[in-house]
């Protein structure tokens, strides 16, 4: 380069060049900073995961020891004192109930972590999903002397048939987990409002509850897994912290999004909406997509 | 082509089989990544939004940091030696326009492919990444062949 330039383009290149260097160094140092904050948060996660496997002893261990204790108690039971049997039923009820859900979270995370996890689509009869599982979730409520209430939207009439199409199997996980969430953070004997809507051809889901609500702060981690906004010991809310994490991986796999409104001290209430699913219900037919590769380049 | 298994690979799961599969997928700023392994003849293919996982949420395939290992491991447990396999990358086109660099996704897609792959000593037999277009891929697991064609439209995957 045996180019002449003057000393003014020569400073003036420098200059360029210092600038070009401060925003790379500028550039890097933001990437770095965001690098410490994602480092924390796997520090954080990591503590949380070994956290959860002591606190299986707790979630699982506990409820299966008291599951085994009441049926001996009962099998032990004389004819004369069957009327005793029933509270203990109740109270296995229970226990399993909660083990019977938390398997089924801990087992929907483990498909999600791995990668095998699929929309599997049919015409739902919606109205009767969200009765059968409030249903389900009936001996909770009554626990807590919790009242469910269940209203429409106009667009969708109340005396009618509402079908959707959507993953059933998936969409009844999430409400579960809105539903059973709502129960646990209601005060006792409080009220749990559920509305049903649908709002541009899509589903809108809200459940609202009147109970110890969630600071703005904490919108953002409720969704990380094993995150528990009350973890103590003597934490009376049971629960490992997956549910909101799994109900949210299977909101993106549907394609749908879940809004929440809460303060604390004024409930929560979280609106799932999902849009109906476009796939035929058959699932994936591969042979009307054939003629795609009629030009197609091979690799 | 008797006895195909048919699979539509969603975004964030990943495809392993040892019986002959035709996987497809359509990627946007989304990127799959096919492994083949020709000793045994048999593949597997994920797909994946983000690069990396930043803590939030399930650490699910999702993230390609994830998905690539996970991938890899499947194979491993389907029997495969880790000097036969080799890899095809496809995926991570701007389909949004943008200028800010840090929003690149498709490119950054990329890139953690790249340079997974190099770390863990997988050959790139093939690629089709980057440029302005969504694609629509067909993996044959058995073959390790991929149909691939552009789609115009713009997605959001």
């Amino acid at each position: 380069m045996d180019k002449q330039i003057s000393d003014e383009e020569l400073l003036a290149e420098l200059k360029q060049r210092f600038e070009e260097n401060k925003r790379a160094l500028l550039d890097l140092q933001s990437l770095n900073e965001e690098l410490i904050i994602v480092n924390k948060k796997l520090e954080d996660s990591e503590s949380l995961k070994s956290h959860f496997v002591s606190n299986i002893t707790n979630e699982i261990i506990n409820p299966f020891t008291s599951i085994l204790g009441l049926s001996k108690a009962i099998l032990s039971v004389d004819k004369e004192n069957w009327k005793r049997v029933f509270s203990m039923i109740a109270l296995i009820h229970s226990e399993a109930f909660s083990l019977d859900f938390q398997f089924r979270n801990i087992f929907v995370a483990a498909k999600i972590e791995a990668g095998d996890i699929y929309p599997e689509i049919f015409t739902v009869d919606i109205k009767n999903l969200i009765d059968s599982v409030i249903e389900s979730f009936k001996y909770e409520a009554k626990k807590k002397h919790v009242t469910i209430n269940v209203t429409h939207c106009e667009s969708v009439n109340k005396d009618k048939l509402f079908v959707f199409k959507t993953d059933p199997e998936k969409f009844k996980l999430i409400f579960a987990n809105l539903l059973r969430n709502a129960i646990n953070f209601s005060y006792e004997s409080g009220k749990i409002d559920i509305n049903l809507c649908l709002v541009d051809g899509s589903l809108s889901l809200c459940v609202k509850d009147y109970g110890i609500g969630i600071s703005k702060e904490n919108h953002a981690i409720i969704f990380d897994r094993f995150n528990r906004l009350d973890s103590g010991i003597n934490s009376i809310n049971r629960g490992h912290g997956l549910g909101l994490s799994v109900s949210k991986a299977i909101i993106d796999l549907l394609k749908g999004r879940i809004e929440i409104e809460s303060e604390t001290g004024k409930g929560a209430s979280f609106t799932l909406i999902i849009p109906e699913s476009i796939e035929a219900s058959e699932g994936f037919a591969s042979d009307a997509n054939e003629a795609f590769f009629n030009d197609f380049d091979k690799f | 082509m008797d006895s195909y298994q048919q699979h539509f690979l969603y975004p964030s799961t990943l495809y392993a089989s040892n019986s002959p599969s035709l996987v497809t997928t359509i990627l946007g700023s989304c990127v799959a990544v096919c492994l083949f392994d020709p000793e045994l003849k048999i593949g597997g293919i994920n797909h994946y939004m983000l690069p990396l996982w930043n803590g939030h949420g399930l650490a699910s395939p999702k993230y390609g940091s994830i998905a690539n290992e996970k991938l890899l491991e499947k194979l491993y447990h389907l029997g495969s030696k880790h000097e036969n396999i080799i890899a095809k990358v496809f995926g991570g086109g701007e389909i949004i326009d943008n200028t800010i660099k840090q929003f690149n996704i498709g490119e950054r897609n990329i890139i953690i492919a790249f340079e997974m792959l190099q770390r863990l000593n997988v050959p790139v037999l093939a690629k089709s990444v980057g440029g302005k277009f969504g694609r629509r891929i067909e993996y044959n697991t058995a073959t390790g062949e991929v149909k691939h064609r552009f789609i115009e439209r713009t997605i959001s995957l």
